[in-house]
């Protein structure tokens, strides 16, 4: 009975070893390998993005085989984090990942995760970094170093249905109160004046982001505690934000992201703040909207804030702070910020160049995307994503959370400001 | 076999019918969303989004071709097989030696040992994750099909021991006395006597060691970073993209993921009922 | 007989395997991890020594923490009865049924074996207003509510319903553990109670009930772990939302760990997490009292 023990540990031991076996060696020959990590499957995704960015690394292996190859490691975006913390905390960060802008960042660039870009693009690549779009750099920059390179940015707008507004005879809004009224008119003719999404809570906090900065706010003297976001210009936003809501899609409570674009290109509702990636989604699935969908500038707030700013986000690539293959590093950085890469993104993906001089065709791009660009063209300044402008992740969260509640009308804009209120003074100003 | 011919030719009672209605319409509960998730799969996604509860209008079948090709299903059905399979049995068999010496020898710490098994039931996986990876890496045991069996197997141990602890304690004590008196040393009472009576143990506490790490996300999604050794929850995730989600693939690859499970599951509990009834009648 | 099972070298033989993956795969973690519940870590940038501030966070200032706690604690109590009421009961309705039992046991067991974050989805999208089951209602003129993010009341409605889908999809275990136990009893105890003239109802309570027991042991205890350690459902149902009033203990863990990367902190809540589930078995132990058949 002994040996038939001992053969069941033997026999449970050759398995393991013929496990470590089949670990392939990876470096071979004079190839450099290098990892890009991703949080969208290339092959299955249906995110036309994520598809370019495939092309792009099907390009980098082609055209410099034998000498670099890039491996993509990919998650889902749930996962992402985790997945790349836990590689940084290993010693295995990958090579080049790509990463959200904001308080995101912060954590890897204070990590040390990230390698610092700015000599390299100020000597070595000079002729590369002026390629691109003046003050791209501003939100990669931590203390006058360069920590990262963008791949493209989207810019937030409202999409609106031609059609409905020549049927119900309403103009493009171009200030809050017209908002009101064009609503109001378009529900009284029967149709949803704007679908939105409070069970994706960042589609509804862009709306709020939008009503803040038109009010207003200012993130940085909140980040100084210079102001309180019980002052009265974010409970006037988020007053504005509950009286808009009464025009939202009866369902928007529980409906995600998904919906509220379907709910639009399915020309159930009139308009839609959505991000410019949303664009070959919509034309993607039902091909007579782009012929019917125009683009407007989110309306202003009399007498308040400047009506010509833009809520842009970009996409960004950090590199490893401890990669051994620089070089290639920075090839494929080169090959998601060339022409090819950039033109593909504003015709096909919705998202725009980062560099300047791209020749974009657009009789082939989307016809949304050059209302985009022209709203863009008169756009006097940026501003991020709410929740990836404030001091952490979690203060983002606690910003759209408060948001949220004030849609469903569990807390009075004065409370959920206040919440919002109560998270800094415990978390952040401390 | 008399006793039971007499029962099933009587007229079913009353109570036997509100106990079928019952189970029928509960049977309805937990069909119809099943059968949903399979005629999502069939759609194409502005369908499902403007009528999902209707019948397809026309049947995809490509979803499911789709699905196989760019999830790559085929590579992870292997990578899942494997890695659960090899679990499996040698959870089984570490889990089984360790709770009979729990369950049926004497020695002072055994109840301590129990209870200190069962605290690995309460880590949240979460929590270890990072400090477990990080010692993987360090011996090189990530990204392996091996380095996912490790922490596998040792979390399906504490429900295996648990279990079985039950099962070996159930056996009476006077099968292993008479072996014992027929010259059976502690090894064959183990392989002979214990292993053969326990198989209801071994069902049901594989059944969902098996299950379990067939759906398990977090540690093959941190673990494993090559597309060729992912297991199938792996990849079911590549069909939620960051803006956009592709529902009717991601159905249809969770269809091709449940499939065989499904029909193993059907097949082998049939036999195991049979012989688990045999089972009960000769202990 | 007694010196058989007293073989030191034996008991060595068995337990080792076991007990080593255990210490190495999950003992020294756990230790790990009990360490860093004492430190401020952010995952990337090394751990600092902080002594309690995270647990004091917890359980002075974090409402968050505070919500979880009393979700948890519902969910452990509502699954608990309701799946060891259902489970007992399936188990004796389909022992007692002549014909069938095979597929009614395979179909309750069904979502057993399927992935809870393929379910997860599969329920979001029932509960979804614009095409779940309102949709349903509204034919009967009825106004359903927002089940998944209705946010009134001390337990919300998001909790019941996660609650409701836990019971559908893991009622089949308990069912089987307890077939198990009751197909082991041996039909000539009931034939002979029969013959006594017990009836049906009484056969239940004096012979199935009390045999039942030991197994009432183990599927209260992985009833109990498992709800406090619940995460998939609630995950990918919920997100913990609207504004964390569906957060459990577990998604609130993943949040602070791998949301908001306060490491630490997300270790302090598994040790407590760890706590709460020895209490609980501990408690499980004691309160049923079984005498068991060794000889």
């Amino acid at each position: 009975m002994k040996k038939k023990l001992l053969s069941a540990v033997l026999a449970a031991a050759m398995v393991a070893s013929t496990m470590f076996a089949s670990v392939p060696v990876q470096a071979e020959g004079e190839v450099e390998e290098i990892t890009w990590m991703f949080w969208d499957d290339l092959q299955a995704t249906e995110d036309l993005v994520s598809l370019g960015y495939a092309d792009v690394i099907d390009r980098f292996n082609t055209e410099y085989e034998g000498q670099y190859h890039v491996t993509p490691i990919t998650t889902n975006l749930e996962e992402y984090d985790g997945k790349l913390n836990a590689l940084i905390a290993a010693g295995q960060t990958p090579d080049v990942y790509i990463c959200n802008p904001g308080p995101n960042m912060d954590v890897y660039v204070e990590a040390g995760a990230a390698m610092d870009l700015t000599d390299i693009m100020n000597n070595e690549e000079a002729d590369w970094y002026a390629t691109f779009t003046d003050g791209i750099f501003d939100s990669l920059t931590y203390d006058g170093k360069i920590m990262g390179v963008p791949t493209c940015f989207a810019a937030a707008c409202v999409y609106y249905n031609t059609k409905m507004f020549d049927e119900v005879g309403v103009e493009v809004p171009t200030t809050y109160d017209e908002l009101l009224d064009v609503c109001q008119k378009l529900q009284d003719a029967g149709y949803t004046p704007i679908s939105c999404s409070a069970g994706t809570a960042w589609c509804l906090s862009m709306i709020a982001g939008y009503l803040c900065d038109r009010q207003g706010a200012d993130l940085d003297a909140i980040a100084a505690h210079e102001a309180n976001w019980t002052d009265d210009v974010f409970v006037q936003a988020a007053t504005k934000l509950q009286e808009l809501s009464q025009y939202f899609q009866p369902t928007a409570a529980g409906d995600s992201n998904d919906q509220a674009t379907a709910a639009f290109y399915n020309q159930e509702a009139a308009m839609l703040v959505q991000g410019s990636w949303a664009i070959g989604q919509m034309n993607g699935a039902n091909e007579e909207i782009e012929d019917i969908c125009g683009v407007f500038q989110f309306p202003a707030i009399e007498g308040a804030n400047d009506p010509n700013r833009m809520i842009v986000k970009t996409d960004n690539l950090l590199v490893s702070s401890t990669t051994e293959h620089k070089d290639a590093a920075i090839a494929l950085l080169k090959m998601f910020t060339d022409e090819t890469a950039q033109k593909y993104m504003a015709e096909v993906g919705g998202k725009f160049p980062i560099i300047k001089d791209v020749d974009i065709d657009y009789e082939v791009a989307p016809k949304q995307l050059s209302y985009v660009q022209d709203i863009m063209s008169q756009a006097t300044g940026n501003f991020g994503f709410y929740n990836e402008s404030l001091d952490s992740v979690e203060a983002g969260d606690c910003f759209d959370n408060a948001m949220v509640d004030v849609f469903l009308g569990n807390k009075t804009p004065e409370e959920a400001c206040q919440a919002v209120q109560d998270f800094y003074e415990a978390n952040v100003w401390k | 076999m008399n006793k039971k011919n007499v029962r099933t030719k009587k007229p079913l009672s009353p109570v036997i019918i509100v106990i079928y209605v019952f189970l029928a319409l509960l049977a309805v509960l937990y069909l119809a969303p099943l059968l949903w998730m399979l005629s999502v799969s069939l759609k194409d996604n502005p369908d499902l989004m403007a009528a999902p509860f209707a019948l397809p209008a026309a049947l995809h079948w490509n979803n499911y071709q789709e699905a196989w090709e760019l999830g790559r299903l085929g590579a992870a059905l292997f990578n899942s097989v494997f890695v659960c399979g090899v679990t499996l049995i040698v959870s089984l068999f570490f889990g089984a030696m360790a709770a009979f010496a729990i369950a049926r020898m004497r020695w002072k710490l055994s109840e301590a040992t129990q209870t200190f098994f069962l605290i690995g039931m309460m880590v949240p996986v979460h929590c270890i994750l990072i400090p477990l990876f990080v010692r993987f890496a360090h011996l090189g045991l990530t990204n392996s099909r091996f380095g996912l069996m490790l922490p596998y197997i040792t979390f399906s141990l504490p429900m295996t021991i648990f279990l079985m602890t039950g099962f070996f304690k159930s056996i009476p004590a006077e099968l292993f006395e008479s072996a014992a008196i027929d010259g059976c040393g502690i090894y064959r009472c183990f392989f002979e006597i214990a292993l053969p009576l326990a198989r209801t143990g071994f069902f049901v506490s594989g059944l969902m060691t098996f299950i379990n790490n067939w759906n398990e996300l977090l540690l093959a999604m941190v673990f494993i970073s090559d597309p060729a050794r992912k297991t199938l929850p792996v990849t079911l995730t590549y069909f939620v993209g960051p803006y956009a989600t592709n529902y009717v693939q991601m159905f249809a690859a969770i269809i091709i993921a449940i499939a065989p499970t499904v029909v193993v599951y059907c097949l082998f509990s049939n036999q195991i009922v049979e012989g688990l009834t045999t089972g009960a009648v000769k202990g | 007989m007694d010196k058989i099972l007293r073989n030191k070298k034996a008991i060595f033989i068995f337990i080792a395997p076991a007990l080593l993956m255990f210490v190495v795969i999950l003992v020294i973690p756990m230790f790990q991890m009990i360490y860093y519940s004492f430190c401020d870590y952010a995952a990337l940038t090394p751990p600092k020594f902080v002594g309690w501030k995270n647990y004091q966070q917890l359980f002075f200032k974090d409402s968050t923490f505070q919500i979880a706690i009393k979700n948890s604690m519902f969910f452990m109590i509502f699954s608990a009865v309701t799946q060891q009421i259902m489970g007992l009961l399936l188990a004796v309705f389909l022992t007692n049924i002549p014909k069938g039992r095979n597929v009614f046991k395979n179909i309750y067991y069904l979502p057993c074996v399927l992935s809870s974050a393929a379910l997860g989805l599969l329920w979001a999208f029932m509960f979804n207003p614009r095409i779940g089951i309102n949709q349903l209602l509204a034919k009967f003129g009825i106004e359903g509510p927002l089940w998944l993010m209705d946010s009134k009341g001390f337990i919300v409605l998001p909790m019941w319903v996660i609650a409701f889908v836990a019971l559908w999809q893991y009622v089949g275990q308990n069912m089987m553990l307890y077939m198990a136990q009751i197909t082991g009893i041996s039909r000539d105890v009931y034939e002979a109670s029969y013959i006594d003239g017990a009836s049906k109802a009484k056969a239940f309570r004096y012979i199935t009930l009390p045999l039942v027991k030991p197994m009432m042991i183990t599927s209260l205890s992985l009833n109990c772990i498992g709800s406090l350690k619940f995460f998939d459902l609630v995950y990918n149902m919920t997100q913990g939302g609207p504004n964390h009033r569906t957060e459990v203990l577990a998604t609130e863990l993943y949040a602070e760990g791998f949301n908001y990367f306060k490491y630490g902190y997300a270790s302090a809540i598994s040790v407590i997490l760890l706590v709460l589930c020895l209490i609980v078995t501990l408690l499980v132990k004691k309160v049923i009292k079984v005498e068991t058949y060794e000889g």
